[in-house]
């Protein structure tokens, strides 16, 4: 645990000056008193109700509403006929708001209705009368690419929704060349991120104004942007307001499209707002959770240890829509090649359709169930080569200045010192007999161009206020994580402000700068530099304003104006004397900050992010070897995202993106029988309850990044990334051997202690 | 559906009502009595988000029929703060970093409320148990098991001190 | 649908008399609404008669409407009935224990459920008092018509209390279940066991584990193993060895394979035999 005096030493350290704050939503969120999604209520609103497939793959031969439309308080029943809309996607433009002639999972959304209440929209779903005829489908991905299969989409033929062949180097000479070759297959069932709030929305449409969704995200502009194309609407008539969030880790990135897009449509023909929900049960079997994945790895190395190359066959399962698998499936197919010094790479890495739910993303984008891989095969090269696993990863592992082997320019990195410090908090070198220990290395980039590479920066608006207040304006989302809190600190910092004197405000895509949103790790770095720039901004303008006032130069510090023969100037006169002046004016600041020059060619060779956080993570796990259970006592996760702004929230990030690779490493994933999600319900979807987290020990190793605001880097998803591989060696160390398929359940323990075939 | 008149204590106050008795506890207060603090994450008790005292014990709110709470009290996150004052159990959650989506925590404090009005010195073990029945996604627990240790310390000095 | 909180037990099955079938009575309704609602329910969870907790000349009596909750917390039980208090202390969350009752654990007939699996090995017996006034009296084991099906007809029958004899001096209970998870889990596997010693000797021996078959299963062959017995380590592995070999389990895909749960069930068998043994010996000699 944090030692008392530790942590007085690290806030001390605190570069901004206010370890703990956070934002005053905390006080509504502790009371009771925020307002999620699903407490959204408006006058004369409607509840909207999906009616989906039941079965996996069938051609819809006929839909017949008018029974639902004759029950009393329906107010629209609508199927793909009566709407007319644009296909739409994240990554490939594959799904349409409602199944126009096929579906193609079970949930698949054939038809919407509103109605006065819940009840009368259950019934009128219940009326609907469909006909569907049953059609060959497939689930399994690696059938799924067979030439025999079902086809899903014509526009993608071998339900290949995505692919990459890759080299890099030469690796069939290293291969070749090599002392060592250590090869193994694992696989990762895809996982919820299971955010404890459901998703819900309302809708509200104005005849000629557009529509204004009501729902909490991660990244409302580019929704809003899906949204617009979609319903064939001009952008800036469709208006994001977000309201709490409960919780997102990736999921609410892009939330629940086809939710916002039904809603919008109920309230656009019904002309009432529109509320729509997922159950618990809808987000198992109808949400995105995040790919999985089957991955055959393979490792040359000399025999003192040295990488040479690495080759991964990969097929990722990418259920009846894309979303963002194509995405996730590339974030997991490369970013671990570059933890290491590997010169040499080989990838082909496949995402096919199948019958399934579809799939996204979850907090750390595949890069943490490839680590679990990764990480196993260093340990297995380790004892091969008869070398401590540490001494393995320390010999190899990226250092600053380094250009890795897909072109990250690592301009910071303490990753050495983490593994070092990780392997010395966890007792490495005094390791107890009858227990096993693991340790484990990752790399998670800071707001990767993997979206849109032309937009790489982030911008903030920085406002003056009469009172002497300061309003910062961002498309930055705050969920909890504390980039606000971060913000109005930075934004403190550059003004001689304390954090309280400040109000971030980023929930209105009407009046808040666009954003990327809260993904890949960039709203720290990228969005709190824009918003230390801005900061900057006003605080020439406020300067120049109050020397022109008096007449002589003035300066700001520590929030005091002061002018040459030394008198204070309040910034509410300033405030007000500009107010007066320009007849209501406030003074602005306006910041862009556009990392710098990074790109990546046609193979995707490139410096993709501003910065790179690091981390090393140490596990120390009992096993019983009569059952296989599995006890995980203490998981250390040593940091290097450059200076900790806020000591306070970065330790709530790392406490909980351990606990959630806990959890996917030991408890989660989805379970399918044919086609139908077999544990849909959070009893059976079993994520770690306070019974089940162990002993986090954490330190943060600060190093000054060139980019990041202060020399801070992203921290937020890295804290799930090498958990997996370092719990997923030390249950091979307990265990004596590796056990390759998540979750490591006790059962698949048992087999592989017992040599059985199940722990594949 | 038939509804019944029921009676019962709702934060210190006598109501009655008239509503559907096979309806849930939960929905009783977010719909009908428009109290929306306790949260309703899965409705199958599986999450603790809809967590009240009913005569004083911990329960699933989406687990109670409305008719059941007729005579007896209810408590939810609402009775513990008003515009001025606020629960020591509440500052210590915000102080110690345990807030941070936010969903859980109404259910979150009314199990740790539960725990301190039987046990004013709990062992960190006994906290855990206490909230193990509340699932959160964002924090991993430790801040929270800290903030209501924190509570527990600052009720045990304010007694002293009174 | 109309909801009634009992008052007494007579007015309640004065109640279930009078709707003709259409009423059912309920306790702590954790489950209600995975089900299809009758009628008429009829609540018995504060019913004096229901919620008493006593001991009578070496007899325990448990009322149905006892709270899980305040069957862990209870000195009596775990005094007397370790098992019980073990096992209702690891069911759901402490908010389900806190309105889930021992008499529900029993009546919704689910083949693992905790607090059944622990009663069945201590020996309780159920006390049934139907709309006729007719009282019968039947070992919990025998109250399951299959999966999740009780013999108990909830619209004309209500479970009074269970009955047991406490472990007196020379007794001990234990329970066991391997679960997922530490809390919010049911068990993949679950076994209690209460055992009688006489110097050491084992005198008599229940041991019952789940899910198995409908209703919580006395391993009558593994029992067998150690009656009259003082048990060294070699008897472990043997006992573990018999249990798995004597049950029929199935496995689930939600759960775990049948040849993992089967090797479960000998394991917990064999865990929770040596600690019912060792608590019964250290209660030998008036300790209770």
């Amino acid at each position: 645990m944090w030692g008392k005096k530790q942590e007085q030493n690290r806030s001390e350290r605190n570069i901004s000056g206010c370890g703990s704050y956070q934002s005053p939503e905390v006080w509504a969120k502790v009371t009771g008193k925020a307002v999620y999604g699903i407490d959204l209520e408006f006058p004369g609103m409607l509840y909207g109700k999906i009616l989906r497939s039941p079965h996996p793959h069938a051609r819809i031969k006929g839909i017949d509403l008018s029974a639902a439309r004759a029950i009393p308080g329906v107010r629209a029943v609508l199927s793909a006929q009566d709407v007319h809309c644009n296909p739409y996607g994240i990554v490939v433009d594959d799904e349409m708001p409602l199944a126009v002639d096929r579906v193609r999972y079970i949930g698949d959304e054939v038809a919407v209705v509103a109605a006065v209440d819940q009840k009368t929209a259950e019934r009128a779903m219940a009326a609907i009368k469909v006909e569907y005829e049953p059609l060959p489908a497939v689930f399994n991905p690696v059938g799924a690419l067979d030439e025999q299969a079902p086809q899903l989409h014509e526009d993608f033929p071998g339900n290949v929704a995505w692919e990459r062949d890759l080299i890099r180097g030469d690796p069939d000479t290293a291969f070749r060349e090599a002392d060592l070759v250590v090869e193994d297959s694992f696989s990762m069932p895809s996982v919820h991120p299971a955010y404890l709030e459901p998703i819900a929305c309302v809708a509200v449409s104005e005849y000629g104004n557009g529509v204004t969704l009501h729902t909490a995200l991660q990244s409302p502009d580019l929704v809003r942007d899906i949204i617009s194309r979609a319903l064939n609407l001009s952008s800036s008539l469709v208006r994001v307001i977000g309201p709490v969030m409960g919780g997102g880790f990736g999921g609410r990135v892009f939330g629940n499209l086809k939710l916002y897009i039904l809603s919008s449509l109920l309230s656009m023909h019904t002309g009432f707002p529109v509320k729509m929900q997922l159950t618990r049960e809808e987000e198992f079997t109808v949400g995105r959770p995040m790919i999985a994945a089957e991955i055959n790895l393979k490792m040359a190395l000399r025999r003192d240890g040295t990488i040479l190359a690495r080759e991964s066959e990969i097929i990722t399962d990418n259920g009846a829509y894309s979303a963002q698998a194509p995405w996730v499936s590339k974030t997991f197919s490369e970013r671990n090649d570059s933890v290491y010094r590997i010169p040499n790479i080989k990838t082909r890495a496949r995402l096919a359709y199948t019958n399934k739910v579809p799939t996204a993303q979850y907090r750390a984008y595949g890069n943490q169930s490839a680590n679990f891989a990764c990480e196993s095969l260093m340990d297995q090269a380790a004892k091969r080569l008869n070398m401590d696993p540490l001494e393995l990863r320390l010999k190899n592992c990226t250092q600053a200045g380094d250009t890795t082997v897909h072109g990250l320019e690592i301009k910071s990195c303490a990753l050495t010192k983490c593994l070092q410090r990780a392997a010395s908090e966890i007792g490495w070198d005094q390791r107890k007999s009858g227990r096993g220990y693991g340790i484990s290395s990752g790399i998670h980039a800071n707001g990767s161009l993997v979206a849109n590479k032309n937009f790489r920066g982030a911008s903030a608006r920085v406002t003056l206020e009469l009172d002497g207040r300061v309003n910062v304006f961002t498309g930055e989302q705050d969920y909890g994580q504390g980039a606000h809190a971060a913000f109005a600190c930075i934004a403190g910092r550059v003004l001689g402000l304390e954090p309280d004197q400040i109000t971030v405000y980023s929930r209105d895509s009407l009046v808040t700068p666009f954003s990327q949103g809260a993904l890949a790790m960039r709203q720290t770095t990228i969005g709190g530099r824009a918003v230390q720039v801005a900061a900057q901004e006003l605080q020439k303008a406020i300067i120049q304003k109050a020397s022109e006032i008096s007449g002589e130069p003035v300066s700001l510090e520590n929030g005091l104006l002061k002018n040459a023969s030394g008198r204070l100037i309040e910034l509410t006169e300033v405030a007000t004397g500009y107010h007066h002046q320009t007849s209501g004016l406030n003074l602005v600041g306006e910041g862009k900050y556009v990392p710098p020059a990074s790109d990546y060619d046609e193979t995707s060779y490139g410096n993709i992010s501003v910065a790179y956080s690091f981390a090393a993570h140490a596990a120390e796990v009992e096993i019983d070897k009569k059952t296989g259970a599995i006890t995980v006592h203490r998981i250390v996760a040593v940091h290097d995202s450059g200076h900790i702004v806020n000591l306070l929230t970065s330790r709530g990030q790392v406490y909980g993106g351990v606990t959630q690779g806990l959890g996917m490493g030991c408890y989660e994933g989805y379970l399918f029988e044919g086609g139908r999600v077999a544990n849909s319900s959070l009893a059976d979807y079993r994520i770690p309850t306070a019974l089940d987290v162990p002993a986090i020990d954490q330190v943060f190793i600060e190093t000054e990044d060139p980019e990041g605001p202060f020399g801070s880097k992203g921290l937020g998803e890295i804290v799930m990334v090498p958990v997996l591989g370092a719990i997923g060696n030390a249950v091979a160390d307990a265990a004596g051997v590796p056990v390759t398929a998540l979750p490591l359940t006790a059962e698949k323990v048992y087999q592989a202690m017992s040599g059985g075939e199940c722990s594949k | 559906m038939k509804k019944q008149t029921i009676n019962f204590e709702l934060n210190g106050e006598l109501v009655e009502v008239h509503t559907e008795p096979s309806g849930s506890l939960l929905h009783l207060l977010r719909g009908q009595l428009g109290l929306l603090g306790t949260k309703e994450g899965c409705g199958e008790g599986e999450c603790g988000a809809c967590t009240v005292l009913l005569d004083s014990q911990p329960v699933n709110a989406c687990l109670i029929p409305a008719a059941k709470i007729e005579g007896k009290q209810v408590q939810t996150i609402e009775s513990l703060s008003n515009g001025d004052t606020i629960h020591p159990l509440q500052e210590s959650f915000v102080e110690k970093g345990a807030v941070q989506c936010g969903f859980c925590t109404p259910g979150m404090v009314m199990s740790a409320y539960a725990l301190l009005k039987v046990n004013q010195d709990p062992t960190p073990v006994e906290v855990k148990e206490a909230i193990s029945g509340n699932l959160c996604r964002c924090s991993g627990y430790k801040q929270i098991e800290e903030a209501v240790l924190d509570a527990a310390e600052k009720i045990d000095q304010g007694s002293r001190e009174d | 649908m109309s909801y009634i909180i009992a008052s007494d037990l007579n007015q309640a099955l004065q109640i279930l008399r009078d709707s003709k079938g259409q009423a059912r009575v309920i306790a702590g309704a954790t489950d209600l609404f995975l089900q299809t609602l009758p009628a008429e329910l009829v609540d018995l969870a504060g019913l004096y008669e229901t919620t008493q907790l006593e001991e009578t000349g070496g007899l325990l009596s448990i009322g149905s409407a006892v709270t899980h909750a305040s069957a862990a917390r209870s000195l009596l039980i775990r005094s007397q009935a370790a098992a019980l208090a073990e096992a209702c202390a690891m069911i759901g969350s402490p908010q389900v224990r806190n309105i889930g009752t021992i008499g529900g654990n029993v009546a919704n007939a689910a083949p693992a459920a905790d607090a059944a699996v622990a009663l069945v090995a201590l020996g309780a017996k159920a006390v049934i008092t139907d709309i006729a006034g007719q009282t019968r009296v039947e070992a919990v084991e025998e109250l399951y018509a299959g999966y999740n099906r009780s013999t108990i007809d909830s619209s004309s029958e209500i479970i009074g209390r269970l009955l047991f004899k406490s472990c007196a001096a020379g007794e001990g209970s234990a329970f066991m279940r391997f679960a997922p998870r530490r809390a919010l889990a049911l068990p993949l596997v679950n076994a209690a066991a209460r055992v009688r010693v006489s110097g050491r000797r084992i005198e008599a021996v229940r041991l019952v584990a789940a899910p198995v078959k409908p209703a919580p299963t006395r391993l009558f062959e593994t029992e067998a193993l150690l009656q009259e017995v003082i048990p060294g380590p070699e008897i472990w592995p043997k006992v573990e060895e018999a249990a798995a070999a004597e049950v029929e389990v199935r496995g689930s895909m939600l759960r775990c394979s049948e040849q993992y749960r089967r090797h479960l069930v000998g394991t917990l068998a064999g865990r929770v035999l040596k600690e019912a043994y060792q608590r019964a010996c250290a209660a030998e000699g008036g300790e209770t």
